[in-house]
C-alpha cells in the first residue's frame, strides 16, 4: 500500500514537474466569442513553449520559402521583441472605428491582440518569449544548401 | 518592567518611522528617469476613426539601428544631394543657434505659406494651405533634436537614432500637428504610456 502510494506520488511529481516544463515559458490564450444567441464561445489555453516546437517539427521544406522572407527581417524583429520584452505595459496600437475595436498591446510580458467587432470578439495572448524561439525557430528552418545539393 | 518593555518599543520605533520617512522622502529623486513614449495620434471625425500607437522611445532606439533599407542604414537617413539644393545646412543651423527668437523665413506663394522660425530653444515650422484654410501642419523640433540629426561627421547624413536619444533626455514635446480638411494628425512625445 505504501509502495502504491509512493508510485502514485511519484507519477504526480513527474506529472507535475512536466506540466510546469511545458508552462515554463507561459502560456497562448486564445478566446473566440461569437455575438450573438448561443454564438460560439471557446476559450483555449495551450502552453507556449509547443509553438517553438511545433515549429521546430514541422518539414523543413514546408517552411524554407516562409523562412527565406523572414531572414532580412531578423535583426530588426530581434531589437523589436528586445525591446518589447524590456518595456512597461503599453497599449501599442489602438484602432477605432465604427462597429471595430482593434487593439495591440503588451501586457504582463505578453503580446495580446483584442479584435471586437460587430459580430465577434477575438482575444489572442502569446508571451513575448514564445515569439521569439517560433521566430529564431523559423529563421532557422532554411534546408542546408549541401544537404539539399547532395540530395540531388 | 511592561512600561520599560513598551518605552523601548518608542525608542526603537523612532528611528524606524524616521527611516521609512527619508525613504519615502528620497524615492522619488532615487528612481530610475521615466521611460519616454512617442506617441501618434490619427483622428478622423467625420468617419468617426481614431488610431493610436505608443511606442517607447527606447523600443524605437534598438529597432531604428537594424532597419537597413534604401536610404536609413544603421539609424542614419542618407540625403541625396539634389535634395540640398547646395544649402550648407551646417552653417545655417550655427546661424540659428546663436540668433533670437525671430521668425526666420516666411514664404508665401499661390498654394501655401510657409513660416519657420525660433522660438524658446525650437524651431517651428508653420505652413497653411491658402486654398484650404483648414489645412496646416505645424512642426515644432527642439534645437536639441535638431542639432542630434546633423551630429554626423558626413554632411550627407541625418543621424536619427541620435535624434531619438536627444528625444529622450529631452522633456516632453509636441512635435507635430498636421490639421486636414478631414483628419487630424498628432506626433508627441512625454512619459505617459497612455494617450488619455
Amino acid at each position: 500500500m505504501i509502495l502504491l502510494g509512493k508510485i502514485a506520488l511519484g507519477m504526480a511529481g513527474v506529472g507535475l514537474a512536466g506540466a510546469g516544463l511545458l508552462c515554463s515559458d507561459g502560456v497562448v490564450h486564445v478566446k473566440v466569442i461569437e455575438k450573438e444567441p448561443h454564438g460560439l464561445y471557446i476559450s483555449l489555453v495551450a502552453p507556449a513553449m509547443l509553438a517553438p516546437i511545433a515549429v521546430h517539427l514541422a518539414p523543413r521544406r514546408g517552411l524554407a520559402q516562409a523562412s527565406r522572407q523572414i531572414q532580412p527581417y531578423m535583426p530588426m524583429i530581434r531589437a523589436a521583441l528586445d525591446g518589447l520584452r524590456e518595456t512597461d505595459d503599453v497599449v501599442l496600437v489602438e484602432v477605432k472605428a465604427p462597429g471595430e475595436h482593434v487593439k495591440v498591446s503588451r501586457l504582463a510580458g505578453s503580446i495580446v491582440v483584442d479584435v471586437d467587432d460587430a459580430g465577434e470578439r477575438v482575444q489572442v495572448s502569446t508571451p513575448i518569449r514564445a515569439i521569439s524561439s517560433a521566430v529564431e525557430q523559423l529563421a532557422a528552418a532554411t534546408p542546408n544548401p549541401m544537404v539539399t545539393d547532395y540530395a540531388k | 518592567m511592561r512600561e520599560s518593555i513598551g518605552r523601548r518599543t518608542h525608542i526603537a520605533a523612532a528611528p524606524c518611522l524616521l527611516a521609512a520617512g527619508m525613504i519615502v522622502l528620497a524615492a522619488p529623486a532615487m528612481a530610475a528617469p521615466a521611460e519616454k513614449y512617442l506617441h501618434v495620434k490619427v483622428e478622423d471625425p467625420a468617419k468617426d476613426e481614431n488610431v493610436h500607437i505608443n511606442v517607447t522611445l527606447a523600443m524605437a532606439e534598438k529597432i531604428l539601428p537594424a532597419i537597413n533599407n534604401q536610404d536609413l542604414h544603421n539609424g542614419k537617413l542618407s540625403i541625396h544631394k539634389a535634395e540640398m539644393n547646395g544649402v550648407d545646412v551646417r552653417a545655417l543651423l550655427d546661424a540659428v543657434r546663436t540668433a533670437p527668437d525671430n521668425e526666420f523665413v516666411t514664404v508665401k506663394d499661390q498654394d501655401s505659406d510657409v513660416r519657420v522660425a525660433k522660438s524658446k530653444e525650437n524651431i517651428i515650422v508653420h505652413v497653411t494651405d491658402k486654398k484650404n484654410k483648414e489645412k496646416k501642419v505645424d512642426v515644432t523640433v527642439p534645437l536639441k533634436i535638431v542639432d542630434a540629426l546633423f551630429s554626423t561627421a558626413k554632411n550627407d547624413e541625418l543621424d536619427v537614432a541620435a535624434a531619438l536619444r536627444a528625444l529622450s533626455d529631452a522633456g516632453d514635446a509636441l512635435l507635430v500637428t498636421v490639421q486636414d480638411s478631414t483628419q487630424r494628425v498628432r506626433v508627441w512625445v512625454d512619459s505617459r504610456n497612455t494617450q488619455d
